[in-house]
Formats: C-alpha cells, sequence, structure tokens
C-alpha cells in the first residue's frame, strides 16, 4: 500500500550513489528524520523497559482504572496497573511482533522477488502467479481464519502475518531486480563466466538493498497494525502484553463506559505514531529511490518578478 | 515592419532544490516584426525553452524573472497572469517537441482544438468543429482524424496536429520550440515544409528554437545564438555562416556534418557548457575557446553591434565587446 | 459445547458431517457449494447463506457510506494539496492525512465513541427500544446508528486517499498537456477540470481498487467496536465461537467481493484510459 509522499520542495538531483543512501535521506529530508528519531526513542524506550518503566507490569498501584494523575500521568487500567508501564511493555512485544513479522515477510518476500526478477522465464511466471493469489485474498480476515484455527500464540501471530505480507515486497524487489539485471556490469560480469548467486550477492542485492529498507519500513507498519487489529478480537496471545492488547482490554472491561480514556486514548496513540513514523521514513526512501524530476507546470503560486538588473548598455 | 514582439534584459532564475539558484536565462535581448523569422540556437540547457517560456508567461511556480517582454508596447512580464493569459494562443502561439506527451492523451484530438477555439471565441459547437476539421486539413491531416486520440497518431501527425491546434486563433507570433526534433528525417523535412508555408501564407512570425543549425539554415532570416544563457551572437543567418563573429557559432557551424561532400572535418567542441548556478567571470565560452586571449578569463564580453544586424558578444572584436 | 454428553456430542457431529475425514468434509463443502448451499451455521442452525445475507444487506449501506465519503473527500483535498503545492494548504492537509492513515482503524472507532457518547449511538444499528416504528423514524434510526462506523472508516481511508490523490496529481501537474493548456490561455481551474484530473483519474482508481482489501478488514473492525450487525461482525462473532460454516462462508464472500470490486476497478480504468483497447 504505498502511498508517495513529494516532499515540499524536493524536485530533486538524481541520487548520487546507493552507498549511504538511508542514511543521507534521513539525514536530509525532516519528514525522514522526525520519523526516525520516533522510532528511536519509541524503540528505546520499549528495549529498557525492564529498567526504566515506573512502576512493575503486575503490579497494583491503585483502584481499577484510576484517573491519571502526577504519579500517574496516563492513569492506571482495569488491573489498577499504571498505564505508562502498560505501554512501555506494551510496545516491547508489538515492536518484536512487528519486526519479526517484518523480517518473515521481507525474507519470503525479497528471496521470491530476488529470482523472479533475476531467472525470469516461467519461473518469474509462476512465481508471479502465486503472489497475485496471495494478493488478492483480503489479509486480515485469512489472518483472522487462520489464528483462530491455529491457536493463539506469540509465534504463530509473527508467521500469520508475515505470510501474508510479503507479496507488496516481492513485486517491489522483482521489478527492480529486473532493471539491475540489465546494467552493463551485469551483463559484464556474466560474460566472465561469474556464477548466479555471485552476481547475486556482488551486484543485485546491494543495489536492491535501500529499496528493500524502504519497503521493510513500510512492512513493519502494517504489520504492527495487524498485530493490533489480532489482539483486538481476541485472537492475540493471551500471555503477552501487546498494546494491542492494551486496547482489548480496555474494550472488554468497558473502559468507555467508566469514562476511563486514558485506557484506550494513549496505546492506540503510540500505536498510530509508531506506524506513522515507520511511514515517513519509509515513503521518503522511497521518494529518494525514485526521483520525480517534474516540475509542476502549474500551481497556485507562479513565478516572482524581480526588479530589472540591467547588464550593461545593449549597443544593438 | 513593425515589431510585434520585443524581449529586453531578460534573467530566468530557477530555485534549487538545496537552496541556491539557477541563472538560466542572462540578460537577453530579442525582437521579431512582422513576418520576420528568428531562430534561436544553442546547445541543451542554454535557456532556449526557458526564454520561450517566458516569453509565454509560462515558467513554473518555482521560477523567478526580471526584464520586459514587451508585446505591442505592452509590458506583459510585469503584468503578471492577468495581462498575458488573454494574450495567449491569441497574439502569440507555441509549439512543444514532437516527442512531448503536449497533446492530452484521453481526449480527441479535433476536441483539443475546438477548446482554444471556444476559449478565444472564435467559434463554437459544430461551427467550431467544422473550423477544427478545416485546420487539420490545411496541415494536411485528414479531417476523420480528429476524432482519434493522440496515442493513435504517429509522431509526424501529433506534430501537425499540434501546429494547426497552434494557428486555431490566427496568432501573430508562433514560437516553435524544437519542432523538428525527435523525429525521423523524412518527417522532419515535411514539417519544415510545412512551417515554412504557414508562415508565408499567414504572415506569422516565427522563433524557431532548436539546436540544429540546419533547420534554422532553411527557415529563418536572421538568428541568434546562444550560450550560458545569454546570446553570444546574432545576426543574418547568412553572416553567421559566411562571417562567424564569435568562436562557439564558428565551432557549432563547423560541428555540423556537411552533406555537401566536402571534406571539411567534423570538428566537436571539447569541454562542456559552465554550471549556472554560481555567479560566472568573464566570458562563459572562454574555457573552452580556442581563441581565448586575455580579457577573456576576466572581463565578460557585452553584446556588441558589428555591421548591419550583426552583433557579437566577443573581445576579439574589440576588447570589452 | 462444553456441557454436552457424549452422546449429543456423536449426534452433532454425524449432523454437521465433522465424523468423516478432513478431505471428505472439503469434498463436501465443494460440492455443496457448487449448488449455492453454504452449509449451516453451528450457532443458531441457520443455514450460513441467510445469515450472511442479512449481514450482508447491513454492512452495505454503512460501508458504502464512509467509502463514498472518503474518496470523494480524500480526492478533492488531494487536489487542492497538490495544487497549492509549497504552501501551509499543502502541509496542512498532508499532515492530517497522514494522521489518520496511521491511525489503526478500531481504535479511531473508540476514541469517536468516547467523543461522542450520548451525542449519537455508539451500538448497534437500531434503538431495540423503538416500538414499532414508521418507515421514516426507522430510517432515521438506522442512519443515526451510522453515522459513526461510517465516519471511522470514512476518516481512515480520507487519509490514504488524499495523499493517493494528491500525488497523482502532482504527477500529472508536471505533464506537457498540462503546460500546452496553460499556453492556450485557460484559467487554472479549467486546466485541472478538464485535462489534469481526468489524467490524475486514472492511478487514483487503480490504487483506490487495491485499497478495497483494507476495506475488508476495517469493516471487521469497525462493527466490532460498534456492534454493528454486518458481515464484520458475522466473522468476529464466528471466530469466538468457533462457528466454521459461518466462517468458512464469510470469509468466501469477502474473497471473492475483493475479486469483484478489482474486476470492476479495471473495467472503470478500461473505459476512463482510451490507450486501452480489449
Amino acid at each position: 500500500m504505498s502511498v508517495v509522499l513529494y516532499e515540499p520542495g524536493v524536485e530533486e538531483a538524481p541520487v548520487r550513489s546507493r552507498r549511504g543512501l538511508v542514511w543521507e535521506t534521513i539525514r536530509r529530508r525532516p519528514s525522514a528524520t522526525v520519523g526516525a528519531v520516533l522510532l528511536l526513542v519509541i524503540a528505546l524506550a520499549a528495549v529498557l523497559a525492564p529498567w526504566i518503566a515506573p512502576y512493575g507490569l503486575h503490579d497494583q498501584v491503585g483502584p481499577v482504572f484510576g484517573r491519571p494523575s502526577r504519579s500517574h500521568p496516563l492513569g492506571l487500567d482495569d488491573g489498577g496497573i499504571d498505564m505508562v508501564t502498560l505501554l512501555m511493555w506494551g510496545a516491547r512485544i508489538s515492536l518484536v511482533v512487528g519486526f519479526a513479522a517484518t523480517a518473515v515477510s521481507i525474507l519470503i518476500g525479497g528471496v521470491v522477488g530476488i529470482v523472479s526478477g533475476y531467472f525470469g522465464g516461467w519461473v518469474d511466471t509462476l512465481l508471479m502467479r502465486i503472489t497475485d493469489y496471495f494478493l488478492v485474498i483480503p489479509d486480515v480476515p485469512l489472518m483472522i481464519v487462520v489464528a483462530a484455527i491455529w491457536g493463539p500464540s506469540l509465534f504463530h501471530i509473527v508467521i500469520v502475518i508475515g505470510i501474508l505480507l510479503w507479496t507488496g515486497t516481492a513485486r517491489v524487489i522483482r521489478a527492480q531486480v529486473k532493471s539491475v539485471r540489465e546494467r552493463v556490469y551485469v551483463k559484464r560480469a556474466r560474460a566472465l563466466g561469474a556464477g548466479h548467486a555471485r552476481i547475486v550477492l556482488r551486484h543485485v542485492l546491494p543495489q536492491v538493498a535501500p529499496l528493500l529498507i524502504a519497503n521493510t519500513v513500510l512492512t513493519v507498519a502494517v504489520a504492527v497494525f495487524d498485530e493490533t487489529a489480532l489482539s483486538f478480537l481476541g485472537l492475540g496471545d493471551p500471555s503477552r502484553i501487546s498494546l494491542g492488547k492494551v486496547i482489548e482490554n480496555a474494550f472488554q472491561r468497558a473502559a468507555i463506559s467508566s469514562g476511563a480514556w486514558w485506557a484506550i486514548v494513549p496505546p492506540g496513540a503510540l500505536v498510530a505514531i509508531v506506524i506513522l513514523a515507520c511511514s515517513l521514513v519509509g515513503q521518503a526512501l522511497e521518494d529518494a529511490l525514485n526521483p520525480r524530476l517534474r516540475v509542476a507546470h502549474l500551481g497556485a503560486r507562479t513565478f516572482r518578478l524581480r526588479p530589472l538588473v540591467g547588464r550593461g548598455a545593449e549597443s544593438v | 515592419m513593425s515589431t510585434l514582439l520585443q524581449v529586453e534584459d531578460l534573467h530566468v532564475w530557477f530555485e534549487l532544490p538545496d537552496g541556491g539558484e539557477l541563472h538560466a536565462v542572462q540578460g537577453l535581448s530579442l525582437g521579431v516584426g512582422t513576418g520576420e523569422r528568428v531562430g534561436l540556437v544553442g546547445e541543451s540547457g542554454c535557456g532556449k525553452t526557458t526564454t520561450a517560456l517566458a516569453i509565454m508567461g509560462l515558467l513554473p511556480p518555482t521560477a523567478s524573472a526580471s526584464g520586459r517582454v514587451l508585446l505591442d508596447g505592452k509590458d506583459v512580464l510585469a503584468g503578471g497572469e492577468a495581462t498575458i493569459r488573454p494574450r495567449r494562443w491569441v497574439d502569440v502561439a507555441i509549439v512543444f517537441q514532437g516527442a512531448m506527451n503536449a497533446l492530452n492523451p484521453v481526449r480527441t484530438v479535433g476536441s483539443q482544438i475546438v477548446e482554444a477555439l471556444e476559449l478565444h471565441g472564435r467559434a463554437r459547437g459544430g461551427a467550431a468543429r467544422a473550423r477544427a476539421a478545416q485546420l487539420l486539413e490545411s496541415v494536411g491531416i485528414p479531417a476523420a482524424r480528429a476524432k482519434r486520440y493522440p496515442h493513435e497518431l504517429s509522431g509526424g501527425m501529433r506534430q501537425r496536429a499540434a501546429i494547426a491546434m497552434a494557428l486555431s486563433c490566427n496568432p501573430r507570433v508562433l514560437i516553435a520550440d524544437e519542432p523538428t526534433t525527435a523525429l525521423d528525417v523524412m518527417v522532419q523535412a515535411q514539417i519544415l515544409e510545412l512551417l515554412d508555408a504557414l508562415c508565408r501564407d499567414f504572415g506569422l512570425a516565427l522563433i524557431l528554437v532548436t539546436h540544429d543549425l540546419p533547420v534554422v539554415a532553411q527557415l529563418c532570416d536572421a538568428a541568434a545564438v546562444m550560450y550560458a544563457g545569454e546570446i553570444v551572437e546574432r545576426g543574418p543567418v547568412d553572416a553567421l555562416y559566411h562571417d562567424p563573429r564569435h568562436p562557439y557559432t564558428r565551432l557549432l557551424f563547423a560541428a555540423t556534418a556537411d552533406l555537401d561532400g566536402r571534406d571539411a572535418p567534423v570538428v566537436s567542441i571539447p569541454g562542456a557548457p559552465p554550471r549556472l548556478d554560481r555567479e560566472l567571470v568573464g566570458c562563459p565560452f572562454s574555457p573552452r575557446c580556442d581563441r581565448r586571449f586575455d580579457p577573456c578569463g576576466t572581463l565578460r564580453p557585452a553584446l556588441r553591434a558589428l555591421d548591419d544586424g550583426h552583433a557579437a558578444a566577443c573581445h576579439l572584436n574589440g576588447v570589452g565587446g | 459445547m462444553p456441557h454436552a454428553t457424549p452422546e449429543t456430542r456423536l449426534a452433532l457431529k454425524r449432523q454437521f458431517g465433522l465424523d468423516k475425514s478432513k478431505l471428505t468434509q472439503y469434498g463436501i463443502y465443494l460440492r455443496e457449494l457448487a449448488h449455492g448451499n453454504l452449509g449451516v451455521s453451528f450457532e443458531n442452525s441457520q443455514p450460513v447463506w441467510s445469515n450472511l445475507r442479512t449481514a450482508t444487506l447491513n454492512t452495505l449501506p454503512m460501508v458504502a457510506l464512509g467509502t463514498i465519503f472518503a474518496i470523494v473527500i480524500g480526492t478533492l483535498t488531494g487536489v487542492v494539496a497538490a495544487w497549492r503545492r509549497g504552501t501551509f494548504v499543502e502541509g496542512a492537509t498532508v499532515s492530517s492525512a497522514l494522521a489518520f492513515y496511521s491511525m489503526p482503524t478500531h481504535w479511531l472507532g473508540l476514541m469517536l465513541v468516547i467523543l461522542f457518547t450520548g451525542v449519537l449511538p455508539t451500538g448497534g444499528m437500531t434503538n431495540d427500544f423503538l416500538i414499532d416504528p414508521s418507515w421514516w423514524t426507522h430510517l432515521k434510526d438506522v442512519l443515526s446508528h451510522m453515522a459513526l462506523p461510517s465516519l471511522t472508516l470514512g476518516l481512515v481511508l480520507y487519509g490514504e486517499y488524499t495523499l493517493i490523490a494528491r500525488s497523482a496529481m502532482l504527477e500529472t501537474l508536471g505533464e506537457d498537456y498540462v503546460l500546452t493548456a496553460r499556453a492556450k490561455g485557460l484559467k487554472p481551474w479549467a486546466i485541472i477540470r478538464r485535462h489534469a484530473l481526468p489524467n490524475a483519474l486514472l492511478p487514483i482508481v487503480t490504487l483506490v481498487a487495491l485499497s478495497l482489501g483494507y476495506i475488508v478488514a476495517g469493516a471487521i473492525l469497525i462493527e466490532t467496536v460498534f456492534s454493528w450487525p454486518g458481515v464484520g461482525r458475522a466473522v468476529y462473532e464466528a471466530v469466538l465461537q468457533r462457528d466454521y460454516p459461518m466462517l468458512q462462508g464469510a470469509f468466501l464472500l469477502l474473497t471473492i467481493s475483493v475479486v469483484v470490486c478489482n474486476l470492476v476497478a479495471d473495467l472503470l480504468y478500461f473505459k476512463l484510459d482510451p490507450r486501452i483497447t480489449a
């Protein structure tokens, strides 16, 4: 689900080199910088949760749905547990699931894309047919069905999500690989007798890597969302607290009718921020890789007028 | 012969994404009178298309400009969109490069010509459609093709259709921006003949923007040679060919293969045009010039009149240009 | 069925054909499917088909309302954002679109519930306390219940569609025929309406079609939040109750509708773009 961002003011010079492209983009484009920083902060908080969480994850420190106060800026949940603590621990699981599922998806999608794009022919056709079938099936219902049948566990969730997200990656990577394959140095390598594996590893992969990274980041966003959705529908791992589970708990325990908005708004907001951050970084990277060199011929602003310059007497 | 269109000291800058500016046109002056045909010649990137766009007020939002563009004595550049828009197509029309997507792919060719006619009140409805068919015929396209979409026409036909559309409101000046580039040679010749005939029959003034010298030689009476955003030499085509007063002009003509069969070697000009995002010191052509001498590196030559109608910006004609 | 005796269990198993091998079960299912028989729901012992029909009729208006809202508003704001490139309007539009695009559907629904409790109904499709309502009252009742669920779907989709429309428009505004149109002396709005928009619609249609799978997911989540008795909630409840026939039927229905919608989108594209021929 790729949506081009078109950073303001960036009709841009073509990218000079692929190396360090990711870093460059993140540095140069404000949206990517913001996204990367947000992700970093959240990931850090999640990783360090066991040490820096203000309270224990299972410690009841107040009444059910306690209101926000100075010692508990985000209030308490249905078990009297501090929300901030819950958020930090929840982010851990959500991010773990997000990254793990993405890893599965990227692995499958990347391999399929590379093999398909590189070898072409019947292999390509076959793999693309399979991809098309997966593409058409609506993701979430299938995830629901599979998760329902297979049983709730973190591992299952990761696999289920991963199995359905790889198609997007496969397509994108395949297109890129196809174009790389036609490049001169690849043909030269083949002419020199280099084996396929070598060519792929040394020539194709580095060219494809930035796009793969962009796609990975975008996939993380979807994976995190999917985990939230599955948890909300009761298919998440009941023994682990993810952000999705926090929302589900609140929903099930009638947080709304109790007026305890703080049990619902923060966890979802955190998920939204993670998805937003991933989208920003991913889109900025994709943009950088496919520069649109077009200048708009039409716009609300028109060209500006400047005072006369005068370059010396025109003597004709 | 009155001057229809006069450009005075035109400068155009483009904002660059990293900050900074590209000084694409640097003090260009150009005039065209009734029935006159002027060629604007130069390599890609020298600013000729930008000049054409500036004349019609079609610069993109990232541009800024200064100078004057006088149409019948009225400055349409300073007047802004409100001044130039009613005069577009009616006084000055433009035809773009044939390879471009200059026609809307989802509307029929005929309807796009009709749009121009109806917009400027030349005809409506059935009368407009008839007139459009007539215009197509006059450029050698069967009237039935009016109902076709651009992708159904060949490149040459699309270009003719664009020309027909440009002439639909009887402009007095036609700007042709690379009208034959990206067309094959046979078709090129046809388009040039067409332009020749049309300009003659309708008394059109023509500004022909191109990098292709033979085209200018065939179609134009006078030409202006552009380099690095400014005109470095201008005059009657014959004078430019037989008596070039700027090394760039001379090398340009020499670089064109001579099909007459004479054995003059094809000379290419080494180096590349200067970057226009920084201030230029001295003559912009001097790094590539085979005749440069002392003042060329520090003093920028001004365009100076030489003989009748012939002017050049080169210290070789006298230091200071 | 936790308290059933072993005999009852066996009888039920026989009735639902669960005692045969998995393969046979699937074969029977396909055969029945070919005859239009989707099986009988475990839960209420009604044919799956009629359950789904009611559910679909409930879901369609709600989803349609939200989707149409999103397409219309999203395209409009996207076009305006592209037109006003580089201005505050564009920045604000993109930011808000991104924000809505990033919000988990069910969470947004819950937020709306929090915001509108007391103002608009937040659960179910009808007010069960209305006795024998007139047609008009019934309609108003349903609409008031539909407001929040549709709004939720609409907002989430609006984010995505705005971004799609904007990028499609920006691409189109860089095309040469836009420059030609401007050179002809057309006013900006006429250029957008007659030249830019018809061309920009092509990628927009394609991308909107691709988002239909997402609408299905959204519908499931939204109907769960708002207890809307539609296909989405049918899926959810079938999962909870392990009502496999219902689950299979609903899933089949959803898949088919996504395929059909993609087909429709292809046909639409075919109609809009004269460059594509059969």
